[in-house]
């Protein structure tokens, strides 16, 4: 900071905001900011260069007005409300704000997270097969027994059902954030029921809409077609000799906050969206009832956690499932994605793990490292944990959606006793971090450019043969200053995830015009005209 | 291995060795009736002996009335499980396990690994899941205490004998004071149970001194001295297996060895991962449930 302050003009004589980055971005780099070390993906820390991956976007943003920014930010809250997307948060319905500078990463950047993504999924997966087959990592010594059986999400009673393809983790979102240095690491994996794909895909479609000129000047990778890959990776989960398999969404109703997105898909891929009680197992089969009578099931792509699935194998009192499901699956004739269990896998010591997984697995060291993690079943970094609890983010091992987790800076001495207390007494349910300061992009607040703190969930689709990684995802921001929680149940908002294709790839050549957004076509279309685009947007919704 | 001293048996008068192999029927009908009739039934039933090293499964059939398709699976414990679903409207469900088993000789208490063997690391990882404080077999303070006192001056398999004997003596066996649900806890406060809280209430002891031990599901032919081709009521039955070097089993209900008169079918951290049938089904409350186990002694 020390460069960038000297060498930027300083405001209004004393006081020192940093470089004067001009228009929308003035005061952007204030040295005063809340976690100023954090890596800022649009400017350079130190000496407030454009990165490559925003050259284009800057230039187009440095140009705009703040009035600009108004109207633009409020033509997306009316697209988002005539979108109907909305989440629910601690039970009230309510838009998903979604911030109008996309966040983009190059060609290279995505490479290597696609590759890292990949070699995860694949790991994972052979992990699951192991730990639900004859636990040979276990019998190996590579891992402790006990890390596997102490996890409430290894349910003994998949053990033993092995799905046609082999394939447990049909759909995955491996959250990465980027640290001090840039570097993407894995916060945490998602193998069980990961939501949040059809921000992506609406997201994408509300920014396309909205600003199609920034479009234009990018060649950004589509996301529209994520559906067309899920629906190949359930079809190919089939067993082998089922010709045109039946697949299903299986939801838990109306009142899940993801409901949006089940429909979505659903509609998106043509298959039908049901409900535990449309469907019924006999005799080990599931069938489907529709008004030309009973139809047999072979894949059910469920939206229902492991715990209300089942009621003969899990909570007897859940009616959102099916009974004998998990009996249908062992017997092959039904298809359960993802698999039931999957929880182990995404367990966040078993996550600390992954690099002796990676070895055992793969022989191979991992692509995308982990954030640094203690692990508070282990006496000597329990210890360590206690100790510094105030600089640590303390984590439930099972938690997801930001739910339990402490920050050790914001508490005061009463919550950390009384956090020491409940990790003393179970130390299997906890790890801490230290505070990962995530990178920062541009966002909208006020009438200015702030940086926020951002992470990133991309999506990955296995089909047994290849993993398929959606290039984008959703890229989630904490908006209040400061602020590193994220997770859209604690009121964070979301940015479209912007993937460059490669100047010059083959992968470049095969998407042609048909893989990118914003070739010429939409290049005609000033945000005025968006009706244009929006009369077919809307046909589609008069059709759910 | 050697024998235990420490408790001689007083109910068992064939005593270790030389009693054998026996040859035993078992048959066990569990029955529901139902006050209206119900629909979507869906069972799991755990009543298949085990054939293994100590016992051999000679003959085993499993059937429904009304009849049913079965699925069979062996689940993670290593038992068999016989799946099956009724979707008929019916008011009575009964279910006939028949098996002919040929049990060994009487197990006896395995001397095989001292304390500090049973502390180490490496073993209290592979045995993590048989030290578990689970739902039935809870850590409770006094229990722990009290365990902890027989440990003193005992070898480990002393003290499983030992606990088994306390167990035994401080409970008094009656039904209707606890049900299917009731931990080891429950029992211990009521200072009365059946088998399944003898067994509860010993592995809660077991486990709080370290001895890692598993709930075993069976049966039992009632009279020691069996008379071959006589037909006698025997009892579902529950004991326990302690790790001191290896798995024996011993039955704290009866304070007796594992003997030829004991058919195991599964064994699991409690009850819940053995229990004979459970189901979901679709109506009104069971209005009586019937369970009776005939055992033959054929040879």
């Amino acid at each position: 900071m020390e460069r960038s302050a000297t060498a930027a003009r300083p405001k209004r004589g004393a006081r020192d905001t940093g470089p004067d980055l001009g228009g929308l971005f003035e005061g952007y780099l204030d040295p005063r900011r809340p976690h100023a070390g954090a890596y800022d993906e649009m400017f350079a820390q130190d000496d407030a260069a454009v990165r490559q991956a925003y050259r284009r976007l800057h230039e187009q943003l440095a140009a705009s007005q703040p009035g600009d920014l108004t109207a633009r930010s409020e033509a997306l809250d009316r697209a988002l409300v005539d979108q109907g997307i909305t989440f629910s948060l601690s039970g009230q319905e309510r838009p998903f704000p979604l911030d109008l500078v996309p966040r983009v990463i190059t060609a290279q950047e995505w490479a290597r997270l696609e590759k890292g993504i990949v070699q995860r999924v694949r790991a994972l997966e052979m992990f699951l097969a192991d730990i639900y087959g004859d636990q040979q990592i276990v019998r190996d010594g590579v891992l402790p027994r006990r890390l596997i059986t102490s996890c409430d999400h290894f349910h003994r009673s998949a053990a033993g059902v092995l799905p046609p393809n082999g394939v447990r983790i049909h759909v995955s979102g491996i959250d990465v954030v980027r640290d001090e240095e840039g570097t993407f690491r894995v916060l945490e994996d998602n193998l069980r029921n990961p939501s949040g794909v059809s921000y992506v895909m609406e997201n994408r479609r509300t920014m396309a809409r909205v600003f199609p000129d920034l479009f234009a000047k990018h060649r950004v990778r589509a996301v529209g077609d994520y559906a067309v890959h899920l629906l190949r990776s359930l079809r190919a989960a089939a067993a082998a000799n089922v010709a045109d398999p039946n697949v299903v969404v299986l939801t838990p109703g109306v009142h899940n906050s993801a409901y949006f997105e089940h429909s979505l898909l659903a509609r998106q891929m043509g298959v039908e969206l049901v409900e535990g009680r449309d469907l019924f197992c006999r005799d080990n089969v599931i069938y489907l009832r529709t008004t030309e009578g009973e139809r047999q099931v072979d894949v059910i792509y469920r939206r229902i956690d492991d715990d209300y699935l089942d009621p003969v194998q899990f909570r007897p009192d859940s009616v959102l499932g099916v009974a004998g499901i998990l009996n249908a699956a062992r017997a092959g004739n039904v298809v359960i994605a993802n698999a039931v269990g999957n929880g182990v896998g995404d367990d966040k010591l078993v996550y600390t793990y992954l690099p002796e997984i990676l070895e055992y697995y793969l022989g191979e060291s991992p692509l995308l490292p982990n954030v640094d993690t203690f692990r508070c079943w282990l006496p000597q970094e329990q210890e360590q944990v206690l100790d510094r609890i105030d600089q640590l983010v303390v984590k439930p091992v099972e938690g997801s959606g930001g739910y339990g987790i402490v920050f050790g800076p914001d508490s005061d001495p009463k919550e950390l006793n009384a956090l020491r207390k409940k990790i003393r007494a179970h130390p299997r349910g906890w790890i801490a971090q230290p505070v990962v300061q995530l990178s920062t992009v541009p966002t909208k607040v006020g009438q200015r450019l702030k940086p926020r703190h951002v992470d990133l969930r991309p999506f990955a689709v296995n089909d047994g043969k290849s993993v398929f990684v959606l290039p984008g995802g959703l890229t989630r921001v904490a908006l209040p200053e400061g602020s590193l929680v994220v997770n859209s149940s604690q009121g964070g908002g979301s940015k479209d995830t912007w993937v460059l294709a490669a100047r010059s790839s083959t992968a470049d050549a095969e998407l042609s015009g048909q893989g990118l957004v914003g070739a010429a076509a939409l290049d005609e279309f000033a945000p005025e005209q968006g009706p244009e685009l929006t009369s077919a947007q809307q046909q589609q919704q008069q059709q759910q | 291995m050697t024998a235990a001293s420490t408790t001689p048996s007083t109910t068992d008068t064939t005593g270790p060795n030389g009693t054998g192999t026996w040859r035993l029927r078992v048959v066990h009908t569990t029955g529901y009736r139902y006050q209206a009739p119900v629909v979507q039934s869906f069972n799991e039933a755990r009543l298949t002996p085990r054939s293994d090293r100590w016992q051999n499964l000679v003959v085993t059939r499993i059937e429904t009335t009304p009849p049913t398709r079965s699925f069979r699976y062996t689940d993670y414990w290593g038992t068999e499980v016989t799946a099956f679903d009724l979707h008929a409207p019916h008011t009575e469900l009964k279910i006939v396990a028949s098996s002919v088993v040929e049990t060994g000789e009487t197990v006896l208490p395995l001397d095989g690994a001292t304390w500090a063997d049973l502390r180490a690391d490496r073993l209290v990882d592979r045995y993590g899941e048989y030290l578990e404080w689970t739902r039935y077999v809870p850590r409770h303070k006094e229990l722990g205490q009290l365990a902890r006192e027989l440990r003193k001056g005992r070898k480990p398999h002393e003290t499983v004998l030992a606990i088994a004997e306390l167990v035994h003596d401080r409970l008094t066996y009656k039904r209707g004071t606890t049900g299917v649900h009731s931990s080891a806890v429950d029992a211990w406060e009521a200072r009365e149970g059946v088998c399944q809280d003898y067994a509860h209430l010993t592995l809660a002891m077991l486990r709080a001194v370290g001895i890692p031990s598993r709930y075993v599901s069976g049966y039992l032919h009632t009279k020691p001295d069996g008379v071959v081709g006589e037909t006698v009521v025997g009892e579902s039955h529950a004991w326990v297996e302690a790790w001191t070097g290896g798995w024996w089993g011993f039955d704290p209900t009866n304070d007796i060895e594992i003997s030829p008169r004991h058919i195991w079918v599964a064994t699991g951290r409690d009850y819940a991962d053995v229990s004979p049938v459970k189901g979901t089904y679709s109506g009104g409350p069971a209005a009586a449930i019937e369970v009776s186990v005939e055992v033959t002694r054929l040879a």
